[in-house]
């Protein structure tokens, strides 16, 4: 990574720590496990898995929503995210509203189907708030604009494109789990498009940072060809690319049914990649350097 | 009104007072500093170009922090000091990771300047004086209470050394100036009009306060 000395701050390409260094690492985990869970449970609800939506629900609320709180300098303050009027411009607050949202309507249809009858319009509802959910990150590092990395309106796409990806590798899990394979193939089926959707935008993505100017050549650079680029090659390419494409290839030119020790095996890099990835853009967010300026 | 600052860069000469006072005024602890100085050399010996940009927070009129901050605790006064609510503050740093001009700083932990060895007089006083919570996010405040104990008293910014920012009293190059940009008769006005004083970095479209005169 590019190591910037207190003389060089500002001075030189200077990458943002705050969300990625120390307790910054728990926001990374947030992100992840936030739009993982309403992923799965998106996903899970479309397919009628319910375990698959218990454990979305599970992954963003306990998961996303504590490591959320874990980052935070005061998380006993955390309702004045909600109460103050800051969803009017500001994503985070607006990103908090829509978790509790979702987390509260989803828990209320979970009930409902285990315990009770449940009430039409509910899941659409939860389902809504969910896919918010998986947008409202996206858009939270779209908005700042010193980082090129991040300022671009392909971010919130990639962003749901990942974490509907990993919803369907969680539903996959969650079916296989409990032995409900009547969905399994349409499950691996919907993978199969979001995985060749994930290249497609992965590559997309990097190729259009590329000519946004000199920052954001330099943080492809420093993904591709920096300290942490075996991460990106090893984790995001090679695991989360290579590996899932081969077996789907292998399955469809031969037509061999996958085992499910290989399916698991392949959900588990893809979650990986995901996190990998995650990891890439957060870590090399650069900012331009202020000086020497050319005002 | 809106307070902003001047600095004119061929007068500054690099002697770090501004930044200095600036941690002496607030009490800041290690680690922290509202004011700093940036300083870039470029080309090789012997056509050497040296930058130095004393750089604070700018008091944007379109703030990206205001904005971004979801608690409401960086607010903007109608002076134009954008200022930050400590008891409001969650500590997520959005605000910080918003600013293009990265002069907000995150106040993790209690830091001694002298570790193990307890705190000095000046750490002491900060404690009943300025006191600072961990886990929010600190900035430059162009010295409010400087400005609104001055004008209780009937003084004006930018004229009067009581009721003026500390880094504009101390610079011995009389570098910066400061006052209200709304007022076209002001000498901060004047000034720029004169100098052609420019912001840093207009193209992210924040409107800084803070305007520099280059050559």
């Amino acid at each position: 990574m590019i190591q910037t000395k207190p003389y060089e701050f500002m001075v030189k390409y200077t990458p943002q720590r705050e969300w990625i260094e120390k307790r910054g690492i728990m926001l990374w985990l947030a992100f992840f496990f936030v739009e993982l869970g309403a992923g799965a449970f998106i996903v899970s609800s479309v397919f009628g898995s319910l375990w698959g939506m218990f454990i979305g629900w599970f992954l963003c609320g306990v998961l996303g929503g504590g490591f959320h709180l874990l980052y935070l300098g005061h998380p006993f303050r955390f309702w004045r995210i909600i109460l103050s009027h800051g969803w009017k411009t500001s994503w985070i607050s607006r990103g908090l509203i829509f978790v509790g949202l979702f987390l509260i309507l989803g828990a209320i249809h979970l009930i409902l189907v285990q315990w009770a009858s449940p009430v039409p319009g509910l899941l659409i509802a939860a389902g809504v708030f969910a896919f918010c959910t998986i947008v409202y990150v996206g858009f939270v590092m779209n908005y700042v604009n010193s980082i090129p990395l991040w300022n671009t309106p392909l971010l919130p796409v990639l962003y749901v494109i990942l974490g509907i990806w990993g919803g369907l590798g969680v539903t996959l899990i969650a079916l296989l789990a409990t032995r409900d394979t009547a969905v399994v193939g349409s499950v691996e089926e919907w993978s199969r498009i979001f995985l060749l959707a994930f290249i497609f935008i992965v590559f997309i993505y990097l190729f259009s940072i590329r000519y946004q100017g000199p920052t954001g050549m330099t943080s492809v650079r420093q993904i591709v060809s920096g300290k942490w680029s075996p991460l990106f090659w090893v984790m995001v390419v090679v695991f989360g690319m290579v590996l899932p494409l081969g077996v789907a290839l292998g399955s469809w030119l031969v037509g061999f049914a996958i085992p499910v020790g290989l399916l698991y095996l392949v959900v588990i890099f893809e979650l990986l990649s995901d996190l990998a990835l995650r990891y890439c853009i957060l870590r090399y967010g650069l900012y331009a350097p202020l000086i020497p300026a050319r005002i | 009104m809106r307070l902003g600052m001047l600095i004119n860069l061929v007068k500054c000469v690099g002697c770090y007072a501004c930044a200095i006072k600036c941690k002496q005024e607030h009490f800041l602890p290690p680690g922290i500093a509202w004011g700093r100085l940036l300083i870039s050399e470029t080309g090789i010996y012997p056509k050497v170009t040296k930058q130095l940009y004393p750089v604070l927070c700018s008091h944007c009129k379109e703030a990206p922090c205001v904005k971004a901050c979801p608690t409401g605790a960086t607010r903007k006064r109608e002076d134009g000091i954008v200022w930050i609510d400590q008891d409001k503050c969650v500590g997520c740093r959005y605000c910080l990771i918003a600013c293009p001009y990265q002069v907000r700083s995150y106040y993790s932990e209690e830091r001694e300047y002298f570790p193990h060895q307890g705190p000095t007089e000046f750490e002491e006083m900060r404690k009943r004086l300025y006191p600072l919570q961990t886990g929010v996010v600190l900035k430059c405040t162009f010295c409010l209470e400087r400005i609104d104990s001055g004008i209780k008293q009937g003084l004006k910014p930018g004229v009067d050394r009581e009721a003026t920012p500390a880094c504009v009293i101390i610079c011995p190059a009389k570098a910066r100036y400061f006052g209200d940009l709304d007022d076209p008769g002001s000498e901060i006005s004047s000034l720029i009009m004169e100098k052609r004083a420019v912001q840093l970095h207009p193209e992210y479209g924040t409107d800084p306060s803070v305007y520099y005169v280059i050559g």
